[in-house]
């Protein structure tokens, strides 16, 4: 049993972050639909959406044309990734005002322990707030706060009231809290794993906690520990400010079906090339490369190669990638989707194989005025 | 409608509202350019909804007809093909008449073009400013304003209220200030106002209207109206219009940034400084961090140095017309400095230092309106 104080952890996670920034920026979008991605009259899948449009359906990972079909009167934008990135910089340096334990997800996503913080404040749900406050004043955007003792709380929380929200889970509240919590909510519970839940009988937090770790972990292997902790309140992995990237890929979605090897080539070039030349910038060389297919009827496949030595030469990693490519082309299957990720990370030059950036001797740091 | 009109003057108004037009908008018709003809002359507009830009070409001016009326009316032409159709017609005069269903002719000597037009009533309202808040300053004035201040906004979209200049106003006194939190500019004027005192807060133009602006804006002692609203800016001059939005948010307090005492002080010539640091930058330029050393030597010359790990070394001695406190070493952005000192248009420059990780200040040295402060670069 773990004897340490209590953690304060606290996720926060931005509202509808592109489409909000957006419609921060282009003030004849607010208070109507938005939705950033692919255009609908392409095959692409929406990223985010205003919570204007979310009355309509339409949720990430919607095919954009699903969405126009649901809602014609939404706009659609494109998204600035290059803004996206800056405004989301802005934002993480707020966080690391408050704490250096910093376990950043995404842009839009992360985990702060402010059990010690530079505030010091002793209760997080006032640095919470000041977070939040924070956020407001120096983007003009929302965040939504969950606050708990462990990760796994502390992102249900902060999904709890979005937008804008500011959720506390204490740990006299936590069991009554995942008791309601419906299945679905749970960590590692996707679509097919919710499926074998409910087939179970297991709706919610309440319905798990009758199963014993044993039968979880029989049926569901690993991941069965997880959840047999879970429905306890229990989550002991660590804000990880160190969580390095671990792989880099791209993948396009075509604008119509191919099957011939030498229309495929020249897109997996430019996937390689763009994922390339992002670790070059991080001095990156990988070992691992992963070509990925998805077919007509959405089957998908991936396959891998592993080299003997890191590189980060085009010219090896495609032809890796120019075999499997091969094989794939030999099927003679309609393709929709391809793919390339790296994986295997080493630094430039390192023969040990060590793992991360090179930097130089000398840093500069740009001192701010406020 | 139907009107003809002296090229030249309609060439001249359509290159100023056209400047307002942007391709990527996302309300079709503005990607058009308002004609509206009346019995007093021609209002051509062009808007992105950011900015928008009406001008005036009246019948006669006195001196010289401009436009001849036959049928007063209105028209919205696609801006990219009309504004290029107009530059390259032959004849000093262009005839332009509306048909049916918005078809255009544009006539020039004896060229015709046919365009389709787009519906006027369509087109967006310029909003009508409650004139309460007003001043006016010279032409001249407003543009070295613009250009000594809005150089220094942020292109950054992570604090979307520094991308423009704050306008503050006490009594007669106009203060613009632009910062991307590395650095700020600051230009004050004496303006006139038509009511007394003039009082203007938080008022923050955005920069790429004020480029915008800019070009409109001419070498002449002619003043400008200004009126301010809640949430848009007025620039009015003779025959031409010029619309802003104003940003959203609290502007940063800056007056207390500026620092009210030095522990170095230098004084030196703005252009040997600046072509120093064009030099040292030649290799700064290099590591793509534009970082330049200075350190303060013996008999009041300093020292200014850059070193790119690749390429090289370079050091060079300026000396000082005067040298006054302590002994210094510092860093920091060498282009930042540049960009403050070509618009510094005197011929010497104070700057005071408060240590090495502590804000400077760079101002001419024959008068008081101006300054730029800078953060340093901490190496390690």
């Amino acid at each position: 049993m773990d004897t340490s104080p209590i953690r304060k952890i606290i996720h926060i996670d931005m509202d509808a972050f592109y489409a909000s920034i957006e419609q921060r920026d282009r003030p004849e979008l607010r208070g109507k639909p938005v939705v950033v991605g692919g255009s609908p009259h392409s095959r692409g899948v929406v990223a985010t959406c205003s919570y204007e449009a979310r009355p309509f359906g339409i949720h990430s990972a919607m095919a954009s044309h699903e969405a126009y079909k649901r809602c014609p009167q939404a706009v659609f934008v494109r998204g600035n990734m290059q803004k996206y990135r800056e405004v989301s910089k802005g934002i993480m340096d707020i966080f690391y005002e408050i704490t250096d334990l910093v376990e950043p997800l995404s842009l839009d996503e992360a985990y702060l322990d402010v059990t010690e913080n530079k505030l010091g404040y002793p209760s997080a749900t006032y640095v919470a707030r000041e977070i939040k406050k924070r956020i407001k004043e120096k983007t003009g955007l929302n965040a939504s706060a969950g606050v708990s003792y462990n990760k796994f709380l502390a992102k249900i929380a902060s999904d709890y009231d979005k937008p804008d929200g500011l959720t506390v889970v204490t740990p006299e509240k936590a069991p009554a809290f995942i008791r309601e919590l419906p299945i679905g909510d749970f960590r590692g519970v996707g679509k097919s794993t919710k499926e074998k839940f409910l087939e179970m009988g297991v709706h919610t937090g309440s319905d798990l906690l009758s199963w014993s770790e044993e039968d979880l972990v029989r049926i569901f292997h690993k991941r069965g520990h997880t959840f047999y902790n879970n429905s306890r309140g229990i989550d002991e992995r660590e804000v990880n400010p160190y969580r390095e990237r671990k792989s880099m890929g791209r993948e396009t979605t075509l604008p119509h079906n191919i099957s011939e090897y030498e229309d495929m080539l020249p897109i997996v070039k430019d996937l390689l090339q763009q994922v390339l030349s992002r670790l070059q910038a991080d001095r990156i060389r990988v070992k691992c490369v992963v070509l990925k297919v998805k077919f007509y009827d959405f089957k998908q496949i991936t396959r891998r190669t592993t080299l003997d030595d890191p590189t980060d030469d085009q010219e090896v990693l495609l032809a890796a990638l120019g075999e499997q490519l091969e094989h794939i082309a030999s099927l003679g299957r309609e393709v929709r989707l391809l793919g390339v990720t790296t994986s295997d990370f080493h630094g430039a030059g390192d023969a040990a194989g060590g793992r991360g950036k090179v930097y130089k001797t000398t840093r500069y740091e740009q001192l701010r005025l406020f | 409608m139907h009107f003809t009109i002296q090229r030249d003057a309609f060439v001249h108004s359509v290159q100023h509202v056209n400047k307002a037009v942007s391709s990527r908008t996302t309300i079709p018709i503005l990607t058009g350019i308002k004609i509206e003809a009346t019995n007093y002359g021609v209002t051509l507009t062009g808007s992105d909804s950011d900015i928008s830009i009406e001008t005036f070409i009246p019948a006669s001016d006195g001196e010289k007809e401009y436009v001849t009326i036959k049928e007063e009316g209105s028209i919205v032409l696609q801006a990219r093909f009309f504004a290029e159709i107009v530059k390259k017609l032959p004849g000093e005069e262009i005839e332009v008449a509306v048909q049916d269903q918005f078809a255009t002719t544009l006539r020039s000597g004896s060229v015709v073009f046919n365009l389709n037009g787009l519906d006027p009533e369509e087109y967006p309202r310029l909003p009508q400013l409650d004139e309460d808040n007003h001043f006016q300053m010279p032409q001249n004035l407003l543009k070295d304003m613009v250009r000594q201040t809005v150089f220094a906004v942020s292109t950054q979209e992570t604090r979307p209220v520094l991308t423009g200049v704050n306008l503050e106003g006490e009594e007669s006194e106009l203060i613009c200030t632009a910062t991307d939190s590395h650095r700020l500019a600051m230009r004050k004027a004496s303006v006139e106002t038509k009511t007394g005192a003039m009082s203007l807060s938080n008022v923050v133009i955005p920069g790429k209207s004020l480029n915008e602006l800019n070009k409109v804006l001419e070498d002449s002692t002619e003043l400008v109206d200004i009126i301010v609203t809640e949430s848009q800016v007025l620039f009015k001059f003779e025959n031409l219009l010029f619309f802003s939005r104003l940003l959203d948010g609290k502007y940063p307090v800056t007056k207390n940034m500026i620092p009210d005492h030095a522990k170095t002080e230098l004084v030196l010539r703005t252009k040997e400084l600046l072509s120093s640091l064009e030099r040292a930058l030649l290799l700064s330029r290099e590591a793509k961090n534009n970082v330049i050393n200075l350190k303060t030597m013996n008999n009041s010359e300093i020292e200014v140095s850059s070193v790119s790990a690749e390429v090289g070394k370079v050091t060079e001695k300026i000396s000082c017309d005067t040298m006054e406190g302590e002994e210094l070493r510092i860093s920091f952005n060498g282009k930042n400095i540049m960009d403050a000192l070509k618009v510094i248009d005197s011929e010497t420059i104070k700057i005071r230092f408060t240590g090495a990780m502590s804000p400077f200040t760079v101002q001419p040295t024959d008068h008081d309106q101006m300054l730029h402060l800078f953060s340093p670069v901490r190496t390690y």
